[in-house]
């Protein structure tokens, strides 16, 4: 019976190919779509870890004024907590600094982990050789030791099994090798070198404390938000104990992926509800298309219940058109998705200058499999029962009787309105969140940063302390290599910053001479970025001086300490006065000599780092280099001749200054920046997509129920226009009737993609201006496209003489 | 004293189906004064709705000339015959045709609202009027599909008079209706016809047609006889 049910199911569906193929690719489309984005967020942010204990592994970071941000907390206050709190155990930390490892293929930069001695014991893992960290490690002064990864290993050592005890250059100095970790760990994001994090317990002075990142395990039964209370708790009475310091700053926790999506939870969470509501929409349509092939065959339902074919059986065989158009469907679906997960990874690859997350593995892996499979079964209910419940519960008599209606049955006609009204809704919804994205996106590639970045090369140097340890080295070596890769041709101008305009850079807090600061808290200071340059770079990079002079040689260490400001900067600080000759100094951590430092001149604004929101318009500081000079600095060269050449002199510049200094990062200044923005335009391509996808399935759903609708009602149509009413009539009749679905879909529609669409524009400091025009021409494209999909049918069925029409089937 | 209402004059509908010309009327040419009472009879696809249809200004003639009150139209605007279908007739299908959406009230207040010179009272009284006449006011609240088929045609009758209209067409209203609720819904329409309304009904059952004075008969799309029953004549079609 089963069978026989199946095989009729399949000659339906072989009998009208067109309506089959489109069915199972508007399927495709859903499960394919909702599926991917489901799983590229698990894949960066929710996954549990694949070690033993990965899923109770939790993050201690620290907020600043409730701003879930991924930053880290005192060690002192994690003192504090890992003595109150309940519910975690096995408390350890990191932080990370960069370092220059030198060996066999010069000098490399890595991004090194400094550890407490536990980070492998967390993770459950062991070293594939030697050992891992012990107290002894920890303590300031003993030995200097290092565990490597299995790439470095690789690399540095050639795999060679004799490496523990052996030596490794790291900044400089020899770190003896005690471990190696197996191939594929790289906690807590993508190390290859751990350094035992050395804290002296003398660190009394919150100021002068350690940060670093807390790791515990959560004991079973805690729920994070259960933590989370304690955590406000704890820090709000260390805040109240220490407001110089503590004001403002809280910490919660999160597993070790969610750290990364600590602040961008609106757009984690749109993209979620866009995802199933596009999934949402697909099964409708396909209900909906079922539907009105289930009504194709009313009569031949209602007479099969009538020879009393039991109701049961009727639904099995809706279930099974059903079911093998989502399941053919949700396969091509899952194969396009499949492809879809398997080139993401490339392509994230360039939206960072580091390797990715060593969890970052986009595949179909064991979570995309059961969320498909969920999925599938969930659309095959839904489209398959909706079209059950429609046909099979309605009046058979009444369409035996063929009879009274002229009208489509008030049932059909609530599921109908109630499908174009979900419609409309979901598609207001998505369109104006995905516009907004994509509004915010565009808005960020085209910021201005302040700077020129046409045919530019950049590279990073990064400067160890151990070597480099007055200011006066550096000084030299800056001076040195700009000399040095000015003489050659085919290098018009060299610039060095510690950053350029557009890239991040180090925020330093200030204090201006002649006002007063409460002393309550360190945070009610000022904060700028503070970048040192050496003389003229703002001037060829196009940071257009505003008021007063360009840092030129005359600000040497010598002479008083000066520097320039950022109009943001003047206009924040001094609105009512010119910001020239003002003075400012440093809120160190370091007591002792204070300078004052002099205001000489206002330059353009200059964006340094996300162009997003309020990250955006923080002002900025230029030192001249020789005054406050840096370890980490970035070379830009302005070229006349290719890359490549250039690459080579720098390389070959650098050894002949110092051969245990790497350089990295070494791109046109072009693609620094547009890396910055690159997640953001990925993720908004993404959303378009989707808004695409969205567009289509609902333009074409609600002109189907639209078209259906008002077939179903021809006979109506002619009984009214029997009795007069002419053709506007008619037409006004039914648009009234859309514009009522339209509001009671719309009005929802826009709060909720106005709601998700605010919280984003709020994250990515679009305008409220832009949100209301993006509503506005969502609204009016929603509205535009029911209204056609009403009008056209309309006039269709008012193309037959009103005699046709009454006899209309 | 009688009065031409309605004059047809070699009238012919060809209906064009994939290549297929059916001839459905065929030179058809018919005089209906001020209260007749007239039956159309006649074998099944002979051309009786069709001709309705013509009657009503549901559907246009392929030929001949169609008068209506002494205008010819024949070739008047889609708006002008949706006026007229309005004003000057009203129609009563075999199946009801009520809309389900609305209650008996509102189908029956449905051509009036099609009306500009009518206010909401007025249309209420003549709604209140028309119900009273099928004796159906009881009902006004209810919904279509809590009536049954003869309580439903009754209701057709009082939305087809409701606007005083010229003439009632009706398509063999007793058609989907027992013998008993056929028999009370002929009563309503002779005791319209006594109060002076013209009817022209299309019916198969003999003894429906034996109410109305003229019975016309059709055949392949022609008028093949008529009978006058005061005079029992046979005459021929003028
Ligand atoms: N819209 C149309 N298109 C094509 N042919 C039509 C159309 N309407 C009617 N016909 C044809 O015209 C002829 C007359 O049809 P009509 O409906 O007037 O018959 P009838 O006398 O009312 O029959 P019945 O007693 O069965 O209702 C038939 O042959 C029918 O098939
Ligand atoms: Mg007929």
């Amino acid at each position: 019976m089963i069978w026989q049910d199946f095989k009729y199911a399949l000659r339906l569906l072989a009998k009208k190919p067109g309506f089959t193929v489109l069915t199972t690719l508007v399927m495709a489309t859903g499960i394919g779509l909702s599926v991917y984005m489901f799983s590229f967020f698990n894949t960066i942010l929710f996954k549990d870890l694949a070690f033993k204990d990965g899923e109770s592994l939790v993050v201690i970071n620290g907020s600043l004024n409730g701003q879930r941000e991924e930053s880290e907390i005192n060690w002192l206050d994690y003192q504090e907590i890992q003595k109150n709190i309940e519910g975690l155990t096995e408390f350890g930390g990191y932080t990370s600094a960069n370092v220059t490892v030198s060996g066999r293929d010069g000098a490399i930069r890595y991004v090194a982990i400094l550890a407490q001695a536990n980070i492998f014991n967390l993770t459950r893992t062991r070293p594939l050789f030697g050992r891992a960290f012990n107290a002894a490690d920890e303590q300031v002064g003993a030995e200097e030791v290092v565990v490597i990864g299995y790439q470095l290993w690789q690399n540095q050592f050639a795999g060679d099994k004799q490496v523990i005890e052996k030596s490794m250059r790291i900044d400089g100095k020899n770190h003896r090798v005690i471990g190696v970790m197996p191939q594929g760990y790289l906690f807590p994001r993508n190390a290859q070198v751990w350094l035992p994090l050395r804290i002296d317990p003398s660190q009394l002075i919150r100021e002068q404390a350690t940060g670093l990142r807390g790791l515990a395990h959560l004991e079973k039964g805690v729920s994070m938000a259960d933590i989370d209370k304690q955590l406000q708790v704890i820090m709000q009475r260390i805040e109240q104990q220490y407001p110089q310091t503590n004001s403002g700053i809280s910490a919660f926790i999160s597993s070790v992926p969610g750290a990364g999506g600590a602040g961008g939870e609106p757009v984690v969470y749109t993209m979620h509800v866009v995802a199933i509501l596009i999934l949402l929409l697909a099964s409708i349509n396909v209900g909906n298309l079922l539907l009105s092939r289930a009504l194709e065959r009313g009569k031949e339902t209602a007479i099969r219940v009538a020879l009393g074919a039991p109701r049961s059986r009727l639904i099995t065989q809706l279930l099974w058109e059903s079911t093998i158009i989502c399941t053919i469907g949700g396969l091509v679906g899952f194969l396009v998705m499949a492809w879809g997960l398997e080139i993401t990874e490339p392509i994230v690859t360039t939206f960072f200058a580091e390797p990715l997350a060593f969890w970052w593995d986009f595949s179909v892996d064991s979570y995309t499999i059961k969320l498909f499979l969920g999925i599938l079964v969930s659309t095959i209910l839904v489209t398959g029962l909706l079209p059950a419940w429609r046909t099979t519960g309605g009046d058979f008599n009444a369409v035996l009787r063929d009879g009274t209606r002229g009208a489509l049955g008030k049932k059909a006609g609530r599921l109908n309105r109630l499908l174009v009204i979900s419609e409309i809704f979901i598609s207001m919804a998505v369109l104006i969140a995905a516009a907004v994205m994509v509004q915010s996106a565009n808005e960020q590639t085209n910021k201005d940063i302040g700077a020129e970045t046409a045919n530019i090369l950049v590279a990073n140097v990064l400067l160890p302390e151990t070597n480099y340890d007055s200011a006066a080295k550096k000084i030299r070596f800056v001076k040195q290599l700009q000399t040095q890769m000015q003489s050659h041709t085919g290098i018009n101008e060299v610039m060095i910053m510690s950053s350029l305009p557009g890239h991040y850079s180090a925020e330093q807090k200030v204090m201006f001479e002649g006002k007063e600061y409460t002393k309550s808290s360190n945070n009610s200071y000022p904060s700028a970025n503070y970048i040192a340059t050496m003389p003229g770079d703002l001037a060829k990079l196009g940071v257009e001086l505003r008021q007063g002079r360009y840092l030129n040689s005359s600000d040497n260490s010598d002479n008083k300490q000066t520097a320039l400001v950022s109009e943001s900067f003047a206009e924040r600080h001094f609105p009512s006065q010119s910001a020239i000759g003002k003075r400012f100094r440093l809120v160190a951590k370091e007591t002792g000599e204070i300078d004052w430092i002099t205001i000489v001149g206002i330059v353009e604004h200059t964006i340094q780092g996300n162009r997003d929101g309020s990250a955006a318009s923080v002002p900025s500081i230029f030192r001249p280099y020789s005054q406050a000079p840096r370890s980490r600095i970035t070379i830009a060269m302005r070229l006349t001749t290719d890359n490549s050449h250039v690459i080579k002199l720098l390389r070959k510049a650098l050894q002949g200054i110092d051969s245990e200094l790497a350089s990295y990062r070494i791109e046109t200044y072009q693609a620094s920046n547009d890396r910055i923005t690159a997640p953001v335009v990925f993720i908004s391509s993404l959303t378009a997509l989707f808004a695409i996808a969205g567009v289509i399935l609902a333009a074409s759903g609600i002109y189907g129920v639209m078209s259906n609708t008002i077939n179903q009602r021809t006979q109506e149509i002619g009984v009214k226009r029997a009795l007069g009413a002419d053709e506007g009539v008619i037409i006004a009749e039914f648009l009234w009737s859309a514009v009522k679905l339209l509001l009671w879909g719309g009005i929802p529609g826009v709060l909720a993609g106005g709601f998700m669409g605010f919280a984003m524009a709020q994250m990515f400091g679009t305008g409220m201006s832009a949100l209301v025009t993006i509503i506005v021409i969502m609204i009016s494209i929603v509205a535009i496209s029911v209204i056609i999909s009403t009008y056209l049918p309309t006039k269709n069925a008012l193309k037959l003489e009103p005699s046709q029409a009454l006899h209309y089937e | 004293m009688t009065k031409t209402l309605i004059k047809l004059a070699n009238i012919k509908k060809i209906f064009y189906t994939d290549e297929v010309e059916t001839h459905a009327l065929n030179d058809i040419t018919l005089t209906i004064n001020k209260g007749d009472y007239i039956s159309i009879s006649g074998p099944s696809g002979c051309g009786k709705s069709t001709l309705l249809s013509l009657l009503g200004l549901l559907d246009t003639s392929s030929e001949g000339v169609y008068q209506l009150a002494k205008h010819d139209v024949s070739n008047i605007s889609k708006k002008e015959r949706a006026r007229i279908r309005n004003m000057e007739i009203g129609f009563i299908f075999q199946s009801f045709n009520l809309i389900s959406d609305l209650d008996v009230e509102e189908n029956v207040e449905l051509p009036l609202t099609y009306r500009k010179d009518l206010s909401k009272s007025q249309r209420k009284a003549m709604v209140k009027e028309a119900l009273e006449k099928v004796n159906m006011s009881h009902r006004s609240k209810h919904f279509p599909s809590q009536l049954s088929g003869g309580q439903q045609q009754r209701i057709a009758v009082a939305r087809a008079i409701a606007g005083k209209p010229s003439i009632i067409l009706a398509d063999e209203p007793t058609g989907n209706l027992d013998s008993k609720n056929a028999e009370a819904v002929m009563d309503l329409l002779d005791l319209l016809h006594g109060e002076g309304a013209t009817i022209c009904m299309v019916t198969h059952d003999p003894r429906s047609a034996k109410r109305a004075a003229r019975n016309i008969d059709i055949l392949d799309g022609q008028i093949v006889a008529e009978q006058n029953q005061q005079s029992s004549n046979d005459t021929a079609a003028a």
